[in-house]
């Protein structure tokens, strides 16, 4: 089955075998790397991208569901050489550890921003539930999001 | 120290730029010409005899380029810590010891080749019992786990220690009182986001082995690896990469190291091997189990005299790293807090279960959490503060401890007044509030020890390339940690350069010198100290050059912002690229050993480490009493870091550290049957996901040790060790309930919360007929039923077969769907959201030979509202749950459902997943789910494992032969509300309502060729509605949940509906309630009455009795917020 579909503004066209996850094709196809494997069952979020907008699991869609469709992984999330607000707080928040998550999360709080220009912090945990860290303890990941929305982070400085 | 200018100082962590866009490459992002994939065939049983193994019809299989086997290890084994423990091959050898240990494995062009070849290797086993729990071990009619060369110390003994230390009968002799406890724990996993996984490419021509690796410790991996291929240690180079979180459970050898290398030496091409997620949990990263007995004898001052602790350690199959749990626990134990004299004993046993490897903290986190309870008691027992008895006996400079350590710098009690006042100590100790209490405890840690039979060196070099660039090259790991900054941060102060003007090279064993990797908190400390001899050196060798050139002595040039003045002459100056084509390129080694002492082989005493780390944490909790849950509302953490290089990587540390205390004081918990992990997924295993994230304020202190690289100490590791035991301290305060098991889940907390309340529901179990039988056959089950059914029945299971690959069909329309052709040969399956067949094919639960993909068919998508006769919402069944949460008509009509799918699952799945999907889901039971073959998965000659197993998750009501309860949340509050499926088949259309779509949990009445075109709800004036849930975890399953639904007239009830889920194989009505409320104005006695009797009939599983009060509870809430929205 041959599939035609718009990747970080790019048009591609791609054979697909039968039972191909949206995720081989990102990862393996066209060598988008970023986007990453954490468990496969769609239980901690690595694999998180945007398909016209909204955040899902990459490695829960077969492929041929996007056809006709648009899709954003964190190769494509920046603008040019500008990283895109969220980056730029996970930055200045020192909210990556390992970055293995940072992809997916990346994702998330894109998706939940572009829809909720103002979340509170229950907004942010209800949205970013779906994306496991395992290294920052998401405190960080808190602030750069609020931050990235033009809100005061909470601030853990240290006393 | 003043006039820092990198150290100290909040710097962005190296790499950011990288990973931040994504470009950062991980082992799994390796990808080399020619790769090869590898798949491990892992053991079925946890304890047999290997007959065969016959690899025939697996090389003969297409694609198949390599298959090794126990064999080609000859008879080489793991060093890890040598001598005896030396007891894992790389491949099972004879015998297997634990269910999914590794017995061979194989290389091919695609991993499902490679997977279906390990399918195809035939291996004959000869079944052994085995012994499962330490106790069953060391009975002395245990199986043999190992012979007598490794279980030393006795049958599945591989250590037995004990050792006095001081004046105990004296110090006895003076105790006011003992007090003595026992505390226990399960096995908790590091859980890395990165699974382990490893790139091996042999160059045959040169005989050199590369390995890009998922490791902390790259000088371990090029070691046990050029061992165990039969190499010499230079022919074999670990490779820089990506390491995606560490925690310990890449600090050793993992088992994917060698066999992607001797797969690769046999293939002669590069192979990939990556562990999926359960490998992960099966296959030896995980922590240990311990039982803590702890023996205080305390002075009427209350001087701790005497500290008596005796432990038993499940060590699992094999020995990895656990002797120096040992070590951990015993120095906790003897050193935490002033100790007069102290009696440690620990037995390391030897069980058929996944071998624990390391996890953050090294079992210090629960050791702590048992010492800190106990201190908490002593406290109440001398009638004191528990935060100033603590402070009246912390540890302090100058004292040396029963191990003989000599503490220098040490913060302890500074950081203890920290946290009380971070926490507001004496105001919530005094008048908390209901259900609230805080807590506090502390910690001790060595930064510096002597850990490894190598004792605790570092190399670093530091190098000034030819065009002016700082490199530090390390083979120390950035896992994550911000190392790779702070030793950064620590050549830029030395040399007199900007942090960003250094680039730091970790791992490459070809271009660093020698150093232990990155475990223990050892990186700061100890690499820290050898990259500060690095720069020195090469700052003295520029400086040197530059005064040759500049004709001036070394004193007069000075170094600062990357660039070199001469003082006296300042025209002089030069820039790094100036530098370096002043004195070309240089570069220097640095070089630093602890001078920590090695511990008594027989006692374990002596100066262990450098200096050692001192912290506090205060806890404040909630606890709801009506679900258990516990939730952590704030923690205050004060550590003694020496010198926080990097304020916000130290930072980072330790809001990390604590939540994944937090996972082990709460959530985190690997659950057996058979020795066979029944949770090893992010499921069912519950790691803290972001909701559990507490308000964490911090204070650094800094005590500038001496031998720190510019002050610091270790501080990384520690930042989890006093998490459990805060809040455990907490809970009491909360609950006046002293828990002795980990972890501290609703289940169990509700449970204990009724004991101590004397509650006990009336649950008439004769009320249902069929109790009285199953109630007889759970009585006959452990001896007679399920052993017979197990033993004979479960040969004649019919287990889905794995690695098919269906194919996935799209039909345009419901006509064409059901003229797809089938016969009774072909297993179609319809596919919408996929989240829970695409999981269940891998889950081994599924095989079907074709998918019939619905989400392109128009009728099954979307919301309306029809008005035919009755109106109703009408949603397609293919509609996501998203879209109905979003959808105004919904929330106009139905708010109930809106905030039922808002508690379903996470934001990604909800996307994706459909309500019909959610109603047709499989079930959830854990046993079926790990493809146990049990009565449902592998039919009726088959037990359920959950009548023995652990079972709370499992049904309290009409659990017959299947326990497994429903777990759609949709279903009860679909049943409640009275909405219908419209189903289509070949024969036309039929309705059925769904409270009786169900035949049993996961199964419906949908025949063959039958689909769900949409979900009709009634519109009915005068209702009100309300669903409560309660899952474990955020996103969780639920493990309770009910759903009303009221109509009203003249302020009364005229009718009722109420339906349990998730307590039962099919959503439960309360018939009784429903009559007991029907007529009334839901007044909150009457609603109170008759939430108890929604669990008559009754009759629990023996774990989970929470449910019982847990059903009260959320029905009673229930029925309240529908009369709240009477109005």
């Amino acid at each position: 089955m041959r599939i035609d579909f718009r990747i970080n503004g790019i048009d591609q066209s791609i054979e697909l075998s039968n039972d191909e996850m949206l995720v081989n094709v990102i990862r393996e196809r066209l060598e988008l790397r970023g986007t990453k494997i954490g468990c496969g069952n769609g239980e901690c979020g690595a694999c998180t991208v945007l398909v016209d907008g909204d955040a899902v699991c990459s490695c829960l869609i077969p492929a041929h569901r996007v056809a006709g469709r648009s899709i954003t992984t964190i190769e494509g999330i920046a603008k040019e050489n500008e990283l895109s607000p969220v980056q730029a707080a996970f930055v200045r928040h020192g909210a990556v550890q390992c970055g293995f998550c940072t992809s997916g999360m990346i994702m998330s709080a894109s998706a939940l921003l572009a829809v909720n220009l103002k979340p509170t912090e229950a907004d942010i945990s209800h949205a970013l539930a779906g994306n496991i860290c395992r290294c920052t303890g998401y405190r960080q990941i808190i602030d750069a999001v609020l931050d990235a929305s033009g809100q005061t982070p909470l601030g853990h400085e240290p006393s | 120290m003043t006039g820092l200018r990198e150290v100290g100082k909040r710097r962005p962590q190296a790499g950011i730029e990288t990973r931040i866009r994504g470009g950062a490459i991980y082992t799994q992002d390796v990808t080399l010409p020619g790769m090869l994939y590898g798949a491990i065939l892992r053991s079925p049983h946890s304890h047999a005899r290997i007959a065969s193994i016959d690899v025939t019809a697996a090389a003969a299989l297409p694609g198949v380029q390599a298959i090794i086997t126990a064999e080609d290890f000859k008879n080489r084994r793991y060093y890890h810590l040598g001598g005896t423990y030396s007891d894992r091959r790389p491949l099972a050898k004879d015998k297997v010891r634990f269910w999914g240990e590794e017995v061979a494995a194989v290389a091919a062009t695609s991993l499902s080749i490679a997977e279906r070849a390990c399918a195809l290797i035939a291996v004959e086993y000869d079944v052994l019992a085995p012994a499962l729990t330490p106790q069953d071990a060391l009975r002395p009619d245990a199986p043999e786990i190992h012979g007598k060369d490794n279980a030393v110390a006795g049958r599945n003994l591989a250590v037995r220690f004990s050792a006095d230390y001081g004046d105990i009968a004296g110090a006895m002799a003076k105790a006011h009182f003992v007090l003595e406890d026992e505390f226990a724990h399960g096995i908790v996993a590091p859980c890395c986001m990165e699974t382990n996984g490893t790139v091996a490419r042999f160059n045959p021509d040169a005989g050199t082995l590369e390995l890009w690796t998922a490791t902390q410790a790259p000088y371990f991996i090029r070691k046990e690896v050029a061992h165990l291929v039969a190499l010499d240690e230079h022919k074999v180079r670990v490779r820089s990469v990506e390491i995606g979180g560490g925690f310990g459970g890449k600090s050793k050898v993992c088992e994917q190291e060698a066999l992607a290398a001797m797969l690769s030496i046999k293939a002669r091409h590069p192979v990939k091997i990556t562990l999926n997620r359960r490998d992960e949990f099966v296959s030896g990263k995980t922590d240990h189990a311990k039982r803590i007995r702890i023996r205080t004898a305390v002075a009427e001052d209350g001087r701790i005299l005497n500290r008596n602790v005796s432990v038993q350690i499940d060590n699992g199959a094999y020995t990895a790293y656990a002797p120096t749990y040992v070590g951990a626990s015993r120095q906790r134990t003897t050193c935490l807090y002033r100790i007069e004299s102290a009696h440690y004993d620990c037995d390391l046993v030897y069980t058929n279960k996944v071998p624990g490897g390391q996890y953050r903290g090294m079992g210090a986190p629960q050791t702590i959490w048992a010492i800190e309870s106990h201190m908490d008691d002593i406290a109440k027992r001398l009638n004191r503060d528990p935060l100033e008895y603590r402070i009246s006996q912390a540890n302090q400079p100058g004292d040396v401890t029963p191990l003989k350590w000599r503490i220098s710098t040490c913060g302890l009690t500074d950081c203890l007044q920290n946290v009380g006042k971070m926490i507001r100590w004496d105001e919530k100790r005094n008048s908390p509030a209901p259900l609230r209490g805080v807590g506090v405890a502390s910690m001790i840690h060595p930064s510096g020890g002597v850990i490894y039979q190598e004792g605790n060196f570092s190399n670093s070099r530091v190098e000034l390339t030819g065009d002016g660039q700082i490199i530090v090259h390390t083979q120390t790991a950035d896992t994550g940690t911000w190392q790779n900054t702070t030793l950064a941060q620590v050549a830029a102060e030395t040399l007199g350069v900007n942090t960003s003007d250094v680039s730091v090279s970790h791992m490459d064993t070809d271009q660093a010198p020698d150093d232990l990797g990155s475990a223990a908190s050892r990186v700061t400390f100890v690499t820290g100290n050898a990259t500060l001899h690095a720069a020195e050196h090469l700052r003295a060798k520029i400086l040197t050059g530059l005064s040759q050139q500049w004709n001036c002595g070394v004193e007069d040039i000075l170094i600062e912002n990357a660039v070199a003045r001469h003082g006296t002459e300042p025209h002089r100056t030069a820039d790094l690229t100036e530098i370096a084509r002043l004195v070309g390129p240089l570069s220097a080694d640095g070089f630093f050993t602890t001078p920590g002492e090695r511990p008594d082989p027989k006692t374990g005493e002596g100066n262990y480490a450098a200096t050692y780390v001192f912290g506090a944490q205060a806890a404040e909790v909630e606890v709801d009493r009506d679900t258990g849950r516990i939730t952590v509302l704030r923690m205050a953490v004060a550590q003694d870091v020496g010198r926080a290089l990097n304020p916000t990587a130290v930072e980072g540390q330790i809001y990390g550290g604590v939540l994944q205390g937090i996972g082990m004081a709460l959530l985190e918990e690997m659950v057996f049957e058979e020795g066979r992990p029944v949770n090893a997924s992010f499921l069912d295993y519950a790691v803290p996901r972001i909701g559990s994230a507490p308000k964490i304020d911090i204070s650094l202190v800094e005590t500038n040790d001496p031998l720190g690289p510019y002050g610091a100490k270790a501080g990384a590791e520690p930042t989890i060790n006093a998490t459990i035991a805060a809040i455990a301290n907490a809970v009491f305060h909360a609950t006046g309930i002293r828990f002795k098991t980990l972890p501290m889940s609703p289940d169990r907390v509700l449970a204990a919360l009724e004991e101590r309340d004397g509650k006990k529901p009336a649950l008439k179990p004769w009320k249902r007929v069929y109790n009285a039988e199953v109630a007889a056959v759970r009585v006959m089950y452990p001896g007679v039923v399920f052993p017979a059914l197990r033993k004979v029945g479960t040969k004649f299971a019919r287990l889905p077969e794995k690695s098919k690959t269906p194919r996935i069909l799209v039909p345009g329309s419901i006509a064409e769907l059901l003229e797809f052709p089938s016969n009774k040969d072909t297993k179609s399956r319809i596919v919408a959201g996929g989240t829970d067949i695409f999981v269940g094919m891998k889950q081994g639960i599924y095989a079907p030979d074709q998918l019939l993909d619905v989400t392109r068919l128009p009728d099954l998508q979307g919301i309306s509202l029809e008005r035919e006769s009755a109106p109703v919402l009408r949603i397609g069944a293919a509609t996501s749950l998203d879209s109905v949460s979003r959808n105004e008509l919904a929330a106009r009509y139905f708010p109930a459902l809106v905030s039922c799918i808002n508690l379903i699952a996470t934001a990604q799945i909800r996307r994706v997943a459909t309500v019909a999907g959610d109603l047709c889901q499989e079930k959830r039971c854990w046993f079926f789910r790990s493809a146990f073959p049990c009565y449902k998965l592998g039919g009726s000659t088959c037990p359920c494992f959950a009548v023995l197993g652990d079972n709370r998750h499992h049904s309290i009501n009409g659990a017959k032969r299947c326990a497994a309860p429903n777990p759609s949340d949709l279903a009860p509050l679909l049943s409640a509300l009275n909405a219908r499926v419209k189903v289509i088949g070949k024969t036309g259309i039929r309705y059925i309502p769904i409270e009786e779509l169900y035949l049993w949990s996961g199964l419906t009445k949908l025949e063959k060729h039958e689909l769900i075109e949409a979900i009709e709800i009634p519109i009915v004036p005068d209702t009100s509605s309300a669903f409560r849930k309660f899952g474990l975890r955020q996103g969780d399953f639920a493990e309770a949940s009910v759903a009303v639904l009221a109509e009203w007239s003249d302020h009364r009830v005229r009718s009722i509906r109420i339906f349990a889920g998730a307590v039962s194989p099919l959503p439960m009505r309360a018939i009784a309630a429903e009559a007991l409320l029907t007529g009334t104005r839901l007044e909150p006695s009457l609603v109170s009455a008759a939430a108890e009797t929604i669990v008559e009939g009754s009759l629990p599983l023996h774990d989970n009795e929470y449910k019982v009060p847990l059903l009260i509870n959320l029905t009673r809430q229930a029925l309240l917020a529908a009369s709240s929205h009477s109005a």
